[in-house]
C-alpha cells in the first residue's frame, strides 16, 4: 500500500447476501491527481466497486483506503474527502437549483461568509444561473445532471467519483460536463470515472482499468491499451457483396501475402486487417483486390479505438444495448481515421 | 464560465487531509437542523399534500358528527357516565387518525428520497446518519402539531355551532390538556411511522407503500374505540380493539378531553381519575414505539450500509 495513492484497494471482494460475487480480488492503486477511467460491461462490477470506494457498501474482503482513510473504520473521514455523482441523477426536484446546492454545502459543512458567493459561482459554472431559483423538477435531463455535478463538488473534495456521469446526455451537454471534469482534474483533483462510452474514457482519462467479472483484466493509458491491439485497422468495404464475394476477397488477400493471414478478418462490410503496417502497405492489398476484380467500394484506415481494445481484451463488446442508444454525432471513428471513396 | 468566477476545486490534495479547505464536519444538532429544514421547505412548497392529508380526517369529523351524532350521543353519554356531545367524543379519535395519516406519509417521503437519490446522497456525505432520520421525523412531528391543532379548533367550531358552549366545556383539562392531546398524537405516530418506513424500505415503491399503509389504516380505525364506545361493539371487535394500538391512542387523547378515566380495555385504578387511562395507554404506546422504532432503525441501517441499489 503506497502512501501517495488517493485510492488504494487491495484484494477487495464483495459478495452480496444472496451469494452473488460482484467483485473478486480487485486491486486498484490510483495516485493523487489522476483521472482514472473504469470500464466494464453492464454487470461487470463497476457500480459495486464505486459503492465500496464511497463507503456505501462494506467490502466482504480486502482493504480499501481513500485519501488515506480506511473505508470501514474511518468512513466519516472518507465521506468528507470525496464527492460522488451517482449513476442516477440525485437531486431534490422540489427544491430550486440554488437550494439543492445550498443543501449540499450545508451537508458538507461548507460555511463562511463566501458561501453564497460560492453557490453563485457554481451556478455559473454549470450554466444554471438563470434558473437558479426555479424548482429542479422542471429541468431537462442535462440540467439536472449539471446541477447534480455542482452539488457533488461543493466542498472541493480531493477525490471525486463519477458513476457514468454523462449517460443519456446529448453531445453538447456531455461536452460541457467533460470540460468541467477536466478543469477540476487540472486543479489536482483525483477523478474516478466509470463509463460505458469508450470515447469518453479515451478523451478524459490518464489511465484506464478494465473490469470483467469483478476483476481488473487490463490497465494502462488509452494509448498503451490501443498499442496492445496491434497498430491500425484497414477496413475494406465491399458494397452490397454477398458472403461468397467476401470469402473470395479474403482468399485474394491471403494470396497477395501483404499481411499476415491471422490479421485478416471477414466482417459484415467486407474485410478488416489489423496491422502496424496497415497504413503503409494497405494500398498494395487494394491493388491486389482490384486486379482480381473484387468490387471494392471504399476503404478506411483508422487507429484502433478503445472499442477494439475492449473487444480484444474481453472478447465482447461493452454492451450492445448501450451502443445502440449512444448519442450520434460523436464521430469516434471519423476523428482518428482517413476515409476515402474509390469507384462507385 | 470565466476563469475569475471559477471556484477552486481540488483544494485538498494532501493525503490524509479530510476534504477541501472549507469542509468541517457538522455537529449532530446542526445536521438534524439541515435535514429538518429541507423537509420543511418541501412541506411548505407542497401545501396541497398538507391540506389533502387533512381532508380525510375533516370529512370524517364533519360527516360522522352530522350523521351519527344524534344516534350515538346516548350511548356515548352512558359510556362516559356524563352528558357529552358526539363531537367532543370524536375529536380525540380524529386527532389520532390525523397522526396516523401523517405517519403514513413518512414512508412515502422516504421512498421519494430513495427514488430521487437524495437518500444515497445524504448517506455518502459526512452527515450523521441518525440526524438524517431525526431531522425528517421532526418535520413530521411539526406537521402533526399543526394538523392536530387544526382538528381541535375545527371540533370546537362544530360544537359551538351546535350548542354555543365555551372552550372550557370542550377540553375539560383546559389548554394544557389540549397540548397533551397533541403530545399523545405525536407519541402515537411513532410506531406507525416506523411501520410505514419499513414498508417503504422493503417495497421501495411509492404506490405499494401507499396501498399497504392505507389497507391497514381503515380496519385499524374501525376496530378500535375510535368511533363508538367499545362496549357497544360485538365481542370479537372488542377483542381486536383491546389489541389495537389505536384504542390506546384514542383513549389517552379522550381521557384528556373529558378529564376522566375512559379506558375500558384495561382495568387500571391505581393512579386515580384520567391517569388510570393515561398511564397504561402511554406505557403501551411507548413500548410499541420502542419496539417498532428499533425494527425501523435496523432496516434503515441495513439499507444504508449494504443493499443500496
Amino acid at each position: 500500500m503506497t502512501e501517495t495513492n488517493a485510492i488504494d484497494a487491495q484484494h477487495v471482494e464483495l459478495t452480496y447476501a444472496d451469494g452473488t460475487e460482484a467483485v473478486t480480488d480487485l486491486v486498484l492503486e490510483i495516485p493523487e491527481g489522476e483521472f482514472f477511467g473504469f470500464l466494464g460491461a453492464n454487470g461487470a462490477g463497476k457500480t459495486t466497486t464505486i459503492k465500496v470506494l464511497t463507503t456505501l457498501l462494506v467490502p466482504t474482503g480486502g482493504t480499501v483506503t481513500v485519501n488515506g482513510y480506511d473505508v470501514e473504520t474511518e468512513s466519516r473521514s472518507v465521506r468528507e474527502s470525496i464527492g460522488y455523482m451517482a449513476q442516477e441523477t440525485s437531486i431534490d426536484p422540489e427544491l430550486t437549483a440554488r437550494e439543492n446546492i445550498r443543501f449540499a454545502c450545508e451537508a458538507y459543512g461548507v460555511s463562511g461568509a463566501d458561501r453564497d458567493e460560492r453557490i453563485d459561482d457554481l451556478l455559473d459554472l454549470v450554466d444554471l444561473a438563470d434558473v437558479a431559483d426555479k424548482q429542479a423538477k422542471g429541468f431537462s435531463g442535462g440540467m439536472k445532471k449539471r446541477l447534480d455535478a455542482a452539488t457533488a463538488l461543493v466542498h472541493e473534495p480531493p477525490i471525486v467519483f463519477l458513476d457514468e456521469p454523462t449517460t443519456g446526455l446529448d453531445p453538447k451537454a456531455r461536452n460541457r460536463l467533460w470540460d468541467y471534469f477536466e478543469r477540476i482534474n487540472d486543479r489536482g483533483t483525483t477523478i474516478f470515472l466509470t463509463t460505458q462510452y469508450l470515447e469518453e474514457a479515451d478523451q478524459l482519462c490518464d489511465r484506464i482499468g478494465v473490469i470483467r467479472d469483478g476483476e481488473i483484466v487490463a490497465s494502462g493509458s488509452p494509448a498503451e491499451l490501443k498499442d496492445r491491439v496491434g497498430g491500425a485497422v484497414l477496413e475494406v468495404e465491399l458494397g452490397d457483396s454477398d458472403d461468397e464475394t467476401r470469402e473470395r476477397a479474403r482468399e485474394v488477400a491471403l494470396e497477395a501475402d501483404v499481411f499476415d493471414g491471422t490479421a485478416i478478418e471477414v466482417t459484415g462490410e467486407g474485410l478488416s486487417v489489423r496491422s502496424t503496417a496497415a497504413r503503409q502497405r494497405g494500398p498494395e492489398l487494394l491493388v491486389a483486390l482490384k486486379e482480381a476484380d473484387v468490387p471494392v467500394t471504399g476503404f478506411n484506415v483508422r487507429d484502433p479505438t478503445l472499442d477494439d481494445v475492449f473487444l480484444a481484451i474481453t472478447g465482447e463488446g461493452l454492451d450492445d444495448e448501450v451502443a445502440a442508444s449512444e448519442p450520434t454525432g460523436e464521430g469516434e471513428t471519423d476523428d482518428a481515421s482517413t476515409t476515402a471513396e474509390v469507384g462507385r | 464560465m470565466s476563469a475569475e468566477t471559477e471556484p477552486e476545486p481540488g483544494a485538498g490534495t494532501g493525503t490524509g487531509t479530510a476534504g477541501g479547505r472549507k469542509t468541517s464536519g457538522n455537529g449532530f444538532a446542526r445536521d438534524t437542523w439541515i435535514v429538518l429544514k429541507r423537509w420543511l421547505i418541501k412541506t411548505v412548497r407542497n401545501p396541497f399534500v398538507m391540506t389533502s392529508s387533512l381532508l380525510n380526517p375533516i370529512v370524517f369529523l364533519v360527516l360522522f358528527t352530522e350523521v351519527f351524532g344524534g344516534i350515538t350521543e346516548g350511548t356515548v353519554s352512558q359510556s362516559l357516565g356524563t352528558e357529552a356531545s358526539y363531537v367532543t367524543y370524536l375529536v380525540p379519535a380524529i386527532a389520532i387518525q390525523t397522526a396516523l395519516i401523517a405517519a403514513t406519509t413518512s414512508g412515502i417521503g422516504q421512498v421519494d428520497d430513495i427514488e430521487n437519490g437524495m437518500f444515497e446522497k445524504m448517506l455518502v456525505s459526512p452527515m450523521h446518519r441518525g440526524a438524517v432520520f431525526l431531522g425528517k421525523s421532526l418535520s413530521e412531528i411539526i406537521r402533526i402539531v399543526a394538523q392536530v391543532s387544526i382538528i381541535l379548533a375545527l371540533g370546537y367550531v362544530l360544537l359551538y355551532l351546535d350548542t354555543g358552549t365555551s372552550p372550557g366545556e370542550y377540553v375539560q383539562t383546559g389548554f394544557l390538556g389540549a397540548v397533551g392531546i397533541v403530545l399523545v398524537a405525536i407519541l402515537f405516530s411513532i410506531w406507525f411511522t416506523a411501520i410505514s418506513n419499513v414498508v417503504a424500505l422493503i417495497t421501495r415503491d411509492q404506490e405499494s407503500t401507499i396501498i399497504a399503509v392505507n389497507v391497514l389504516q381503515f380496519p385499524l380505525l374501525f376496530l378500535s374505540s375510535a368511533f363508538v364506545p367499545i362496549e357497544a361493539l360485538p365481542e370479537w371487535v372488542q377483542t381486536i380493539a383491546a389489541l389495537n394500538p389505536i384504542t390506546y391512542g384514542v383513549d389517552a387523547a379522550r381521557a384528556l378531553m373529558f378529564g376522566q378515566d375512559v379506558m375500558t380495555v384495561l382495568d387500571v385504578s391505581a393512579f386515580g381519575g384520567m391517569w388510570n387511562t393515561l398511564v397504561p395507554a402511554l406505557a403501551v404506546l411507548g413500548a410499541l414505539d420502542l419496539v417498532l422504532g428499533a425494527v425501523a432503525v435496523h432496516f434503515l441501517n441495513s439499507a444504508s450500509s449494504s443493499d443500496v441499489q
